[in-house]
């Protein structure tokens, strides 16, 4: 840590020296390791080491931002002056800045790497798919170990100094029985240890898994109609995608987010509580422009209490600044049990994945479910084939109508069953 | 030719450089640039892969600690059991790939350009809310040594441009029209001036304008016709995919079908290494990364579908050649089997006629992106298409999704443009991100189409 330090205030004396006025340096090393599966055997050791440098460069409010990887004075110097040439470049922009006054530092998670662990969790994984789950093909599984040190620092006084550690583990396959095959399907999240239990109870890992078992025989939904969904975890993430992209810079910048009056209003149902999770394994403490984060409720009880702007985003548009990043979310559990969540379903589907193109601007959408299975009388039946559902994102998360009791913890975001009303099935 | 290969090695010395600009409304939001150095080595050892990567700083000392690494990684993978190594195609290549493009533009051109486009669309389209112009180029270098003696250099180098005009429709919703320009090279070898963008500004602005009146499409199966870039994206997704020889091994259903017929006549379909019609490809793929020299996959011949893309080992697997498909994103990235040019062929029907052919159906026109499932099952989102009555155009129509299995809408198509467009703007994900390029003419099928 002491190095990339040394490498942060280096990098910045010599900004300063070139004439940058405002400057931000970030410097970060980060140490791999993951056991990879492929078809259903152990394939692959990889390690890796990386070494990133950022800098990010103001001169009478023009901006610029280099990436290098190599530490040494010869290479931070030329980093510099390609900069200086970038923003001198540059359009003037009065909102342009970097974080001031910001002071933290955060150690979390395993800091070094048990291979053998890595190891474990898949020798227990590809055991148990063997056992439970035959017909299932995984076509890659990795069970990995990341460690980033991180050092930041600005000319205003900012710094800001990481080492985080996590494990994760993910699973990518599909089931196969003669000439048929199922959709394939994916889960995985980050943990502080993958020792304790088997992977395969976390995540998802084991509800999908039997999941893809029952997905090789499918069935169309039959004639058109108008039902429920009930999205899993993953599903849910799809969803949080769209509503990121609505709260932050460009779309607020431009002024085509449906949400940009919305402020304290009501956007989606009160059931629906979205905070964050900065602590979780794998996420990062701070922004990516320089701010220590602090725990945030983005919606309080479906009302929209702050936007996701960066700094930048936030000085455009005069909208307050808030600091938060993309990932380490989490919905509130409801108290609605998964049983009696799809009990309340006359007529619909258990939707896993949405295979769609990115919702229109407005939030128009119509995608193919898959990984789904057909609801009928509150009742989970066959796997679903060649579905599509279409609606609107904005309008659906109005139209949540239950939250379940139970939630999906994937590290980086925690999440539960969500029952949706009004989507047409065709 | 195969090799015992209970111990074999690669070596690969990776640069990847990057430039990013994004000006929204005449503000530069990404002006970015950036350069990544690393070596990787990757051992082969009694079965198991072993890989290790560190920065390029001292190359002679890190070439020694990452292979070194590589084979305590795959000696380590024994702990899951001794196997029978299974032999690999032995193939080398020895040669250094080179590409002479202009002289790459300045910042300050890059900007003053940027600046130009926006003030053009600014006077010239007051009611448009917002215009959004990205620029990025990115340029690999891999310098890759064997133990079976190869030693090569490879170079990808490829630049995009893409515009997107944001509008609002008869209810105040939000709209969008976007085009894409890509090629071989940096930002100063494709053409993004504006005497070039302004009539393609001029068109988006027309779709625009539609757009505003856009009616949802009839759900169901529909007739369409699918332009030029879409079939780029149909042949990628839907077909290319599950021919990649890893879903194969992997269980996809194209495993089964060999030798039969999974589309029309009219079809056929290619993973072009490095050239395509005499030139080179916008991807060209001389060597792969695991010192295999690239060479045509045919995929679909006349609609028999006939090969598949390969590493040594999945070719080792299958009992067949491998094809140079093996590719690396990054330079801490290991080779992955991934798609290189891929096309549908063209055929002989031009897009007036394929129009004129439709009583009752839909053209589509662009595409945001795509999925596509083992099953051959793909879902297309669909950004600017029009209705088809009678042979000819209509009302616009809303943001929409082509869906189906594509072996079943290949088999019905019943005519092949004969104007190919090749893009290579975006990237394709399965683990690493990779720098591609679609091709295709446009195709005239039945599909799914989203709507109510």
């Amino acid at each position: 840590m002491d190095a990339l330090q040394s490498s942060a205030e280096q990098a910045l004396a010599l900004m300063r020296q070139q004439g940058f006025e405002h400057a931000q340096v970030s410097v970060s090393c980060t140490h791999r390791h993951e056991v990879c599966v492929a078809h259903n055997e152990a394939s692959l050791l990889r390690s890796t080491q990386s070494n990133k440098l950022r800098l990010t460069g103001l001169l009478d409010g023009r901006r610029a931002d280099i990436e290098g990887g190599e530490l040494d004075p010869q290479s931070l110097q030329a980093l510099v002056q390609a900069l200086w040439v970038s923003a001198a470049a540059a359009p003037q922009d009065a909102a342009n800045a970097v974080s001031s006054a910001q002071r933290a530092e955060v150690t979390r998670g395993p800091q070094q790497a048990d291979t053998g662990m890595l190891a474990d969790a898949m020798r227990e994984l590809l055991d148990w798919r063997a056992r439970h789950t035959p017909s299932v093909m995984l076509e890659e599984a990795l069970a990995g170990h990341t460690h980033v040190q991180a050092c930041t620092l600005t000319s205003g006084g900012s710094a800001l100094r990481c080492a985080l550690g996590w494990y994760d583990a993910g699973a990518f396959g599909m089931a196969r029985e003669g000439t048929q095959s199922s959709s394939f399907n994916f889960g995985g999240g980050n943990a502080d240890s993958l020792a304790g239990e088997p992977i395969v109870v976390r995540f998802g890992l084991e509800d999908m898994l039997r999941a893809l078992t029952r997905s090789v025989h499918t069935e169309p939904i039959g004639e058109r109609c108008t039902g429920a969904v009930v999205l899993t975890p993953r599903a849910v993430g799809d969803l949080l995608g769209w509503l990121f992209g609505q709260l932050g810079d460009q779309t607020l910048i431009n002024g085509s987010s449906v949400y940009r009056h919305s402020l304290g209003q009501a956007v989606a149902s009160p059931l629906i509580t979205l905070a964050s999770r900065f602590d979780a394994p794998g996420v990062s403490p701070f922004s990516s422009d320089a701010f220590a984060l602090a725990p945030v409720t983005l919606l309080d009880r479906g009302v929209l209490r702050c936007f996701a702007l960066s700094l930048y985003g936030s000085r455009k548009t005069g909208l307050a600044h808030v600091p938060v990043e993309a990932q380490g979310w989490e919905i509130a559990a409801g108290t609605t049990p998964l049983a009696a969540l799809v009990g309340g379903v006359p007529r619909g589907a258990l939707v896993d994945r949405l295979s769609m193109g990115r919702p229109a601007a407005n939030g128009d959408f119509s995608g193919v479910i898959k990984n789904s299975f057909a609801i009928r009388g509150g009742e989970v039946g066959h796997a679903l084939s060649e579905t599509m559902i279409a609606g609107n994102v904005a309008q659906m998360l109005r139209d949540v109508s239950a939250v379940s009791a139970e939630r999906i913890d994937m590290g980086s975001v925690q999440l539960p069953w969500l029952r949706v009303e009004g989507l047409h099935f065709s | 030719m195969t090799t015992p290969a209970s111990h074999e090695l690669e070596t690969r010395e990776h640069e990847l450089r990057k430039t990013r600009m994004l000006m929204v409304d005449g503000n530069l939001t990404v002006n970015l640039r950036t350069v990544e150095r690393g070596i990787s080595a990757r051992a082969y050892v009694d079965g198991y892969w072993g890989f290790g990567s560190e920065p390029l700083t001292d190359a002679a000392a890190g070439r020694e600690r990452v292979q070194r690494q590589a084979l305590a990684n795959a000696r380590s993978m024994s702990s899951f059991g001794a196997r029978s190594p299974r032999p690999l195609p032995a193939v080398r290549h020895v040669g250094r790939q080179q590409y002479q493009g202009r002289t790459p533009l300045t910042s300050a051109e890059c900007n003053e350009r940027l600046a130009e486009l926006h003030a053009w669309c600014k006077g010239r389209y007051p009611a448009v809310r917002s215009t959004r112009f990205l620029i990025g180029d990115e340029h690999h270098a891999k310098a890759l040594v064997t133990s079976l003696g190869g030693d090569s250099l490879a170079r990808i180098d490829r630049a995009a441009c893409v515009f997107t005009l944001v509008g609002e429709d008869r209810a105040g919703a939000p709209i969008e029209v976007d085009e894409w320009i890509s090629g071989r090279g940096t930002l100063a070898d494709i053409d993004w001036s504006l005497e070039t963008l302004a009539p393609l500004l001029e068109r988006a602005h027309e779709h625009l304008q539609a757009k505003r009146d856009a009616v949802t499409a009839r759900g169901g199966l529909q007739t369409v016709v699918l332009a030029a870039p879409l079939a780029g994206m149909l042949a990628h997704e839907a077909m290319g995919h599950p021919c990649e020889a890893d879903a194969v091994i992997g269980g996809a259903i194209t495993a089964s079908l060999v030798g039969q017929p999974v589309a029309s006549e009219l079809v056929s379909m290619v993973d072009f290494a490095h050239t395509y019609d005499g030139q080179p490809t916008l991807i060209p793929v001389q060597v792969d990364d695991e010192g295999t020299p690239g060479r045509d996959v045919v995929m679909i011949e006349r609609g028999v579908l006939s090969g598949f893309m390969h590493s040594r080992e999945t070719a080792a697997r299958l009992g067949q050649a491998p094809t140079g498909n093996a590719r690396a994103y990054n330079p801490h990235d290991e080779p992955l089997v991934r798609m290189r040019n891929t096309a549908i062929l063209p055929g002989t029907s031009t897009l007036q006629e394929m129009i004129a052919g439709v009583d009752d159906g839909y053209l589509l026109l662009k595409t945001g992106n795509g999925q596509a499932d083992s099953t051959t099952e793909f879902t297309f989102g669909v950004t600017l298409a029009y209705e088809i009555r009678g042979g000819k155009l209509g009302r616009a129509v809303r943001n929409t999704t082509l869906s189906g299995s594509a072996i079943k809408v290949l088999k019905t198509v019943d005519a092949v443009g004969d104007t190919m467009h090749w893009e290579c703007g975006g990237y394709c994900g399965k683990k690493q991100p990779m720098v591609v390029s679609m091709g295709g003419p446009a195709l005239r099928a039945r599909a799914h189409l989203g709507g109510q």
